[in-house]
Order: structure tokens, then sequence, then C-alpha cells
């Protein structure tokens, strides 16, 4: 039985084909989200990538922000119970999930079954999310990829604001008129993300095994701040911008199940 | 269910359209109407007077004007009051009345920029002693005083007697309401709950007693029918505006009790039995518990939620915060911490009578229902 998950995002379309609930035999992204042609450009990546078509598919899910405007899913599930589905499916051990996409931040806590205990959400600001590292890179003129590698080179990160995207767009401005080195202020950025990122998981309750998701998690420099910061080990799932679509195509295969 | 729908829809045009309602009262009665700031007002006495007490409670709208003269950190209520009062919405009340129990309040008494006449008064905020009643007695006596003066009438002991009785069986049949409402969510939704409690704000309130009756007694003659959604709890200030008590109609989340400020808080409890009618006012406030507002250092609103929960068999708490509501956000860790020992759900969404966009707000009930 083959079923699949959705999930659009602000920043990037993912999908996910699952066959017979467990064998993934498609995961793939597209940078560009809600309201725009990649959720059609991540299906049909999808299809060719796994050879499959529509036709094949018995169920599907959608999830992310874009969810409620999709109209070719059988369900739509919100992408907190996705991202919960998928880590647990992924990392059993899972008790808390740090899921930083392009414009929001999640802390989520599961029980041992892989439900969603509680859960906590950034309100109405940018900071420590994709668009804050996305405006922090413009400004050193870096790419995202670059940022990870950059940090390992800081000797001492600057103080970055945690507050405001626009107020640290400011001081990074400032910072870099001084002459304070990229790598130092991209540790600072990385340290932000993770203080605003912490604040979620204090609320929650930290408990291991902490997986960290989102696209943001492909910057391995911000799980080491996370790490830091908290103390704890802080492991990347794999493939971590596809938890929520895996998550979704999970749940299309249950609900077929019942069927 | 004609008649039901109808009643329905009367409270709900005249709690969407209180300008009209205001308007109705003064050609029915060629008298108008008091506005009455949030929180907890004796409105007895402007009922007493023959004038309308119309509650003011801000409106889903944007701010520019407003910030001239509050801090982006005053809550949204006072933003859109300040934002209305400038654009002379509030202008044809004949006074209005402050009663003045958090710091927001306090500011926006002082600084009313619409042409009717303003009335402060202060609760107590040690409200366990005697005294306080004396006190309060003293302040509804000035607040009295001075509305005769405006009003150009004189309030008699006697209406203000009557008054006191004609709310009380109001906020009797409006507790008997959201029990019927709780067993009947496939007829009273989140929204139409809060119409029909919200129009009372712009009713005579013998007239929105007469029609709830009428409502109930309508309802009741049907079968409830099983629940298969979810049942909830509101907590907080005020759970607006309609946009987002659609999200928990979306998503089979039905309200079976609230103890919201704008809502049943209002008539949580009865103004108590005394000879004189300014002492059983004063007396309410000293009864009155399970607010934020209300100096209670035993905390006793953790505990009367979490029986709320219980006696309603209800799955969760949505806490409706305020944005900016310093007494909400500092009662909120400790009634959430006794929430976690017992068990109970919750989730904590962000009021702002500004937003124009539910998203966000969308995924996290649509979580809730689904972690439930």
């Amino acid at each position: 039985m083959i079923t699949m998950g959705i999930d659009i995002g602000s920043a990037s379309s993912k999908v996910v084909i699952l066959e017979n609930g467990n064998k993934i035999l498609a995961a793939e992204v597209v940078q560009i989200g809600t309201g725009s042609s990649g959720p059609r450009k991540a299906l049909e990546q999808a299809f060719h990538a796994s050879g499959l078509k529509q036709a094949d598919i018995e169920k599907f899910v959608a999830t992310g922000y874009g969810r409620s405007a999709y109209e070719d899913a059988d369900k739509q599930i919100s992408e907190i119970s996705c991202h919960a589905k998928g880590v647990h499916f992924l990392i059993p051990d899972t008790r808390t999930i740090i899921d930083i996409g392009g414009q929001d931040a999640k802390a989520i806590g599961l029980d041992e079954q892989g439900n969603v205990k509680q859960f906590f959400m950034n309100d109405k600001c940018a900071a420590g999310t994709g668009r804050f590292l996305d405006v922090m890179a413009r400004v050193l003129e870096v790419s995202l990829d670059e940022l990870d590698d950059l940090d390992k080179l800081a000797t001492e990160p600057a103080a970055v604001s945690s507050t405001c995207t626009v107020f640290a767009e400011s001081e990074v401005i400032s910072q870099l008129s001084k002459g304070i080195a990229k790598e130092n202020i991209i540790a600072g950025i990385h340290a932000s993300v993770s203080s605003k990122a912490c604040g979620l998981i204090y609320r929650l309750g930290i408990e291991d095994t902490i997986v960290m998701t989102g696209g943001v998690a492909k910057d391995a420099g911000v799980s080491r701040a996370i790490s830091k910061e908290l103390g704890k080990t802080v492991v990347t799932a794999p493939n971590p911008q596809t938890t929520g679509a895996l998550g979704a195509a999970i749940y299309a295969y249950e609900a077929a199940c019942r069927k | 269910m004609d008649r039901i729908n109808y009643i329905i829809n009367e409270l709900k045009c005249i709690a969407d359209n209180p300008k009209k309602a205001m308007d109705d009262y003064k050609k029915a009665t060629g008298k108008g109407a008091v506005g009455i700031m949030p929180l907890y007002c004796p409105e007895e006495i402007v009922h007493a007077a023959g004038y309308l007490p119309m509650g003011i409670w801000g409106g889903h709208r944007k701010i520019s004007k407003s910030r001239a003269y509050l801090p982006p950190f005053a809550c949204s209520i006072m933003q859109t009051v300040m934002e209305m009062q400038l654009d002379s919405v509030y202008d044809d009340l004949a006074a209005v009345i402050f009663s003045v129990p958090c710091d927001t309040l306090k500011c926006l008494s002082q600084k009313w920029k619409g042409t009717s006449p303003v009335i402060v008064f202060t609760h107590p905020q040690n409200r366990v002693i005697e005294a306080s009643n004396a006190f309060l007695v003293e302040e509804f006596k000035i607040l009295k005083a001075r509305l005769e003066e405006i009003l150009d009438t004189k309030i008699s002991d006697e209406s203000i007697t009557e008054s006191i009785r004609i709310y009380n069986e109001n906020r009797q049949v409006m507790r008997e309401f959201t029990q019927v409402a709780a067993k009947y969510p496939h007829i009273i939704n989140a929204v139409t709950r809060h119409s029909v409690i919200k129009a009372r704000f712009f009713m005579e309130k013998s007239s929105h007693t007469a029609l709830v009756k009428e409502l109930l007694a309508e309802i009741r003659q049907l079968d409830p029918k099983p629940w298969t959604g979810k049942k909830v709890i509101l907590t907080g200030i005020m759970a607006e505006p309609n946009e987002m008590l659609d999200i928990l109609n979306e998503f089979d989340m039905a309200v079976v009790a609230d103890d919201l400020a704008q809502e049943s808080r209002q008539f949580r409890v009865d103004v108590p039995d005394d000879d004189d009618p300014l002492y059983r006012l004063a007396k309410w406030w000293q009864d009155f518990y399970g607010c934020a507002l209300a100096t209670d250092v035993k905390k006793y609103r953790g505990e009367m939620l979490i029986n709320m929960v219980k006696e309603q068999q209800a799955d969760g708490v949505i806490v409706c915060m305020m944005k900016f509501c310093d007494p909400e956000e500092f009662d909120y860790p400790i009634y959430y911490d006794q929430f976690q020992q017992e068990g109970i759900r919750s989730i904590s969404i962000e009021i702002d009578q500004e937003s124009q966009a539910f998203e966000q707000i969308k995924t996290r009930l649509q979580s809730f229902s689904e972690l439930l």
C-alpha cells in the first residue's frame, strides 16, 4: 500500500511517499512554500524519484502552514502531530522535538508511544526561525550552507539580540562595521536562535532524547548551540526537513488501514 | 428549531451591532445609554436610572491613532477602545463609567478622548475585611451622585433594589444557559454561545432574560445528541473575535464552560441580600472569586478550573491569554502547574483584537484537538 504526505511550509514544500507505512520510496524538498508552485514541484519530484503516479497513492495527508488551502489531500493534520509521528518513527526514544522552520519554532513533548503530550510555539515573531538566518546570511554575504563551517572557526561569539530580527540585523551590521570577524558573528547568531528555541524547551521541560527537525536543523551550528545551552546531546533527525511529511504519510497509512 | 434559530439570530444581531441596540433603546424609552468599561461595574445603578448600561470591550479593528496615547504594551481592549474614542464611536453615550483594577484601565480612565463625561471608581484590592465593603459603598455613593448629576435624575434605593432583582435573575438564567449549552453543543456552538452571552451587554437585562428563557425552553424540548468531538473550557479575559471561535467549531470543540471575564465571570456570583442596596452591590465584590483582577491570596482559580473540568468531563482547557494582560499572565504559571499535577491538558493562545490573520491560532487549536 502506498501513501503520501505533503508538508507545505512557509518557505519550503516537502513530499514523502511511503510503502506499507515503513519504507520511504521518495523524500523530496522544494525551497518554496505555500501559495507558490512549490507543492506541485515537490509532488512531481517525488513521483519522478519513486516511479509512481497519483493514481498509485491510496491515501494522502497534508500538513504544514499551507495545509488548509491544499484541497487535493484526503485529510489535513497539524504539523505538530505530523512531526511527532515522523520523528517517533525514525527515533522511537524521542521525548523532545525542536522543530525550527522558515517562520516558526516549536518545542514538542512526546510520551513513550510517540503521542504529543504538550507543545509550545513562538508567537508572531521571526526571531529564532529560518527567516532570521536568511536575513543574517544576506547581511553577512554568505550562503546558508556556509553558516555551519564558518561557525566552527569562531573564537569568541559576538552578542546578537534574540528579541527581534530587525534589531538583530542592525546589530550585525554594526558589528561588521567594527571589524568583528564573520565567524564570531555567525556563532552569535546561532546562539541567538538557540536562546529562542531553548526558551520554548524550558517551558516544556527537558527530556532525553532531544531531536531537532525542520530546515534550520540542516545548520549544525544551531544544534551545537542548543546542545551547549541545554548541556544535553541534541540529535538531528535524518533528512530533518521531511519529518513532517513523513509523519503525514504515516498518518495516511494508518487511516488507509482503518478503512 | 425555527424559533430557536430566530432567537439566536436576534441575539447575534444585537451582539454584532451595539450601536443599533442603543439607538433602538433610545427610541423605545426616550433615555440613552451609559458606557461600562471592563471589568466589573455596578450596572444596576445605571439600570435603576432607566438608562441602558452598554458594555465597552473594544472591537476587532486596526490600531493607528491610539498609538499617540497608549504604549504598545497596553492590551488590545484598551487600544481598540482608545481608537474608537478617537473615531467618536462612543460620543452618544451619556456617560462612561470606569472601574480601575489594572494599571492600563487606570491610565485610560484619565485620558478619555471622547466627549462623554467619565466617572471613575476604585475597587478595594484588599477585599476580605468589612472595611473593604464600607470603602466600596462610599465609592458607589460618589458614583451614584455623579451619575444623578450627569443624567439629571434621582436614583432611589427602591429602584436599585429592583434592578438588583432583575440582574440577579439574568445572572441565574445565564448560568442555566451555560449548563444547557454544554449539553446541546450541536445547537449552541462556540460562536452562538458567545453571541448569546455578549448580547446581554447591549440589552436591558429583563429583555435579555426573557429571550434567553424562551431559548432555553425551546432547546430543552429537544433530545440532546451525543457529542463526538472534544469538550473544552475557556479561561481568560475574553475569547474573540468570532474568527477564533469559528476555529473551535471547525475542529468540533464544544465550549462546555467558561471562566472568561467577558462571559461567566459577569454572572458567576449573585449580588447578595441585605437591606442597603449599595452595600449589597459592594458585598458582591467581596463574594466574587476566580478572577486574576480580584485579589485572592489563596489563588483558588486553579482549583475552580480543575473542578469545572471534572464536572463537565472536559477534555482540556484553552487559556485565552489577552496579549499584554499582566494580571492574567501572573495567574497562568500557578494554575498551569496545578493542571500538570492533575493531568489536565491545556493550551495558551494569544488574544489580540487587532489580529487579522488566524493561521497561527488555527495551527495551535488543531494540534490541541489532535492531542486530546
